[in-house]
């Protein structure tokens, strides 16, 4: 398919990417040639692995050299798609390239960087891009790296999840006869908004406290709970019908305390009870007492009264959820799309891990689902060792722009750590993997990215460092900037895999449906969990955000407070919602 | 001085040329062909990826180009505007590295 000659300067999507139209004398080369030029140019395409640069020599032992001055170590040298000529490209020296483009008759404008495999206009002095070209380019460093997938917990997303737009509804006569005689109404006039209830400590309880906090305003979370998706009264795993137990003992109704433990354990209930308790409206301050009777029970490790890690509790509650969930053999038990409970719905996504063996690029990929994202933040964030960080200190205040993310020098920032996260790093001699092609050990290189957001992305800053070596623990309080919307767009495997061919027009790579669009990538912060103190005397506090206002939660203590206030606190747990939830299509026929 | 570094030299001033240059040549030519100049130019991106140099220097251009708007600005004015900063930002351990690497060539090879 030959790609029209764009009079307009707007921009065609193309797979939801944006690519730039030919310039001019891109177009009247098209028209002239096809892509014929580009495909010649594909015997000159040399991919050298790892990494998979491509670089474009007649020969491969080639050294390349302006044509007007012979000079070989030009950081820039172009080869003219007509005559491969060689010139080089020096501002604010003399541009070789572009007397050549001009001496010549017109048709020598489109050029090629040797070194890098990108186009050139020499008339307009600027980079164009060309998809024909750039596909090329693709294939041959695809074609070199080979690639694999390790059935390991390989997402079955082939069966596409279709959304349903979404309808507004409001209650017709019947409707609002039901509501009204089955309801009271809510008392109105106080001045915090509802569900803002103080937590009880127990005794060092924080810990679970800020978390439950956070949880109470979970929005997919709040809403299944108070939609009564599950029934505290109704449970079956609670009630202990279920006959799964080992012991076999049946409690039939109420339990009597003395029943089978696993029979009456489930934490959802004690969620279900506490979201009833915290929305009805009582501003007293409540005690988790149940809920925290329930979670020693499935986590005993933990059952003290010391100060836990809230991260650890965050996590082994969602086990618990999980655990408790009833085990219907209809659905599946994938837990990276959240099929198996309301935890792993919410809070469960897929990360996508790709290691390169250094030696000969083969690619090999796995799949694992998290339920959150654990973040390092390491003493020298923000870039570069100490000389940078000072000489560049003037010339980032000036030039970078407020909004920017992440690139304050200096200041480590969230997605600072997001983009550390998904960068490639070197497995170096001591931790060589084993390749499948090479079959030996290499060194390789690492890359992670998110193949599927979950519904509501939980960032942990790892600030507990445990030394098992030096037998010590010590806490990192550095200042972690956070953003109150996020677009995870960058952090997609869609965009990493992108941008590992470098600066290309990348058709997409059908390994990745479109998991996601645009607006699912985009996060609103709603609850930072925060520390403060020493490692083993310490507190936690939750700041939660709701219609836009900013809301202390410190045990029992619920006041209204400033973001700034939030924007400055010590960021231990962050947790953004999606925002546009989407509604997937119904798979129960009866459900209209 | 006769041998400017701004200027390059011109084809009919074979005169103007000293010895440096043709030495430097010389090196190059050795360097690529040994494929000794792909692998430091390899470390060479490794370290300045690592010391978080490379985003530096995207926030710059993204800056720039945020300010001149996406339609006006050329390959050409974005080297323009990083290249000093970009030099002058090096940490000097990732130079003394590179030389180190190329000082250890330069000797095996002169043997």
């Amino acid at each position: 398919m030959s790609s029209k000659i764009n009079h307009h300067h707007h921009h065609h999507r193309f797979n939801t990417q944006i690519f730039p139209p030919p310039c001019p004398h891109l177009a009247e080369f098209r028209a002239r040639n096809g892509s014929k030029p580009f495909r010649a140019l594909q015997d000159c395409l040399r991919v050298k692995p790892p990494g998979g640069r491509a670089a474009i020599r007649r020969d491969p032992s080639e050294v390349p050299r302006c044509g007007a001055c012979g000079e070989s170590a030009r950081p820039r040298l172009y080869a003219c798609l007509a005559c491969a000529a060689i010139s080089c490209h020096a501002p604010p020296g003399p541009s070789h390239a572009a007397a050549h483009a001009t001496s010549m008759p017109p048709g020598h404008e489109i050029a090629v960087d040797v070194d890098r495999a990108e186009i050139f206009c020499c008339a307009c002095r600027d980079q164009v891009y060309d998809r024909d070209f750039d596909a090329a380019v693709v294939l041959s460093q695809t074609a070199t790296l080979k690639s694999a997938t390790i059935q390991s917990a390989k997402p079955e997303n082939l069966r596409k999840r279709r959304r349903v737009d979404y309808r507004p509804w409001s209650p017709d006569i019947r409707d609002r006869v039901l509501m009204e005689t089955g309801s009271s109404p809510l008392e109105n006039g106080s001045d915090l908004p509802r569900g803002l209830r103080g937590l009880n400590n127990l005794g060092n309880t924080c810990f679970m406290n800020s978390v439950l906090q956070a949880l109470l305003h979970t929005p997919p979370l709040r809403n299944y709970f108070l939609s009564d998706r599950h029934n505290r009264y109704y449970c079956k795993k609670k009630n202990g019908v279920s006959n799964s137990n080992a012991g076999g003992k049946r409690n039939v109704g109420t339990a009597d305390g003395h029943g089978n433990k696993n029979a009456r354990l489930c934490l959802a209930c004690d969620m279900d009870a506490m979201f009833s308790a915290v929305f009805s409206g009582d501003r007293k301050p409540y005690s988790p007492a149940k809920f925290l009777y329930s979670w020693w029970q499935h986590a005993s490790n933990l059952a003290s009264y010391e100060q836990q890690d809230a991260h650890e509790f965050f996590i082994s509650m969602l086990d618990g959820i999980h655990e408790n969930v009833e085990k219907d053999r209809h659905k599946p038990h994938s837990q990276g799309h959240g099929d198996c409970c309301i935890a792993h719905r919410v809070f469960s996504g897929i990360l996508r891990s790709d290691v390169m063996c250094m030696t000969c690029g083969f690619t090999s990929t796995t799949y694992d689902p998290c339920v959150d994202i654990s973040l390092d933040l390491e003493p020298h964030q923000g870039g570069s060792s100490k000389s940078v960080s000072t000489k560049t200190h003037h010339s980032c205040n000036g030039e970078v722009d407020g909004m920017n993310p992440g690139q304050n020098c200096g200041i480590s920032t969230l997605m600072g750590c997001l983009d550390r996260f998904t960068r490639p790093e070197r497995l170096g001699a001591d931790q060589k993997f084993f390749c499948q092609q090479c079959q030996v050990r290499q060194e390789s290189l690492k890359q992670m990215s998110i193949r599927k957001l979950p519904l509501v992305s939980c960032f942990h800053i790892k600030r507990f460092e445990h030394s098992s070596i030096r037998k010590m623990s010590r806490k990192v309080d550095r200042y972690l900037q956070f953003p109150f919307s996020l677009d995870m767009t960058p952090y997609l495997s869609s965009s990493i895999l992108r941008n590992r061919f470098g600066n290309r027009i990348f058709p997409f790579d059908g390994d990745e449906p479109d998991a996601s669009n645009e607006m699912s990538s985009e996060f609103e912060l709603f609850a930072v969990v925060t520390h403060t103190g020493k490692l083993d005397a310490g507190h936690y506090v939750t700041y939660l955000r709701l219609s836009n206002q900013w809301y202390k939660c410190d045990d029992a203590w619920v006041t209204q407070v400033n973001e700034n206030i939030v924007r400055a606190a010590q960021g231990y747990m962050m947790f953004y919602v999606q925002k546009m939830l989407y509604y997937k299509a119904s798979e129960n026929r009866a459900v209209s | 001085m006769r041998n400017s570094v701004n200027r390059p030299p011109t084809p009919d001033a074979a005169e103007d040329l000293g010895k440096e240059p043709m030495f430097q040549e010389i090196i190059n030519i050795k360097l690529i062909e040994s494929g000794e100049k792909e692998r430091l130019m390899e470390l060479l991106r490794e370290r300045l990826i690592e010391c978080g140099w490379k985003d530096e220097m995207k926030a710059l251009c993204r800056a720039f180009i945020k300010k001149k708007g996406r339609n006006d600005v050329t390959v050409d004015d974005l080297v323009r505007v990083i290249t000093p900063k970009g030099r002058a930002s090096i940490p000097d351990y990732i130079k003394a590295e590179l030389l180190q690497r190329i000082r250890a060539y330069l000797v095996q090879a002169a043997v």
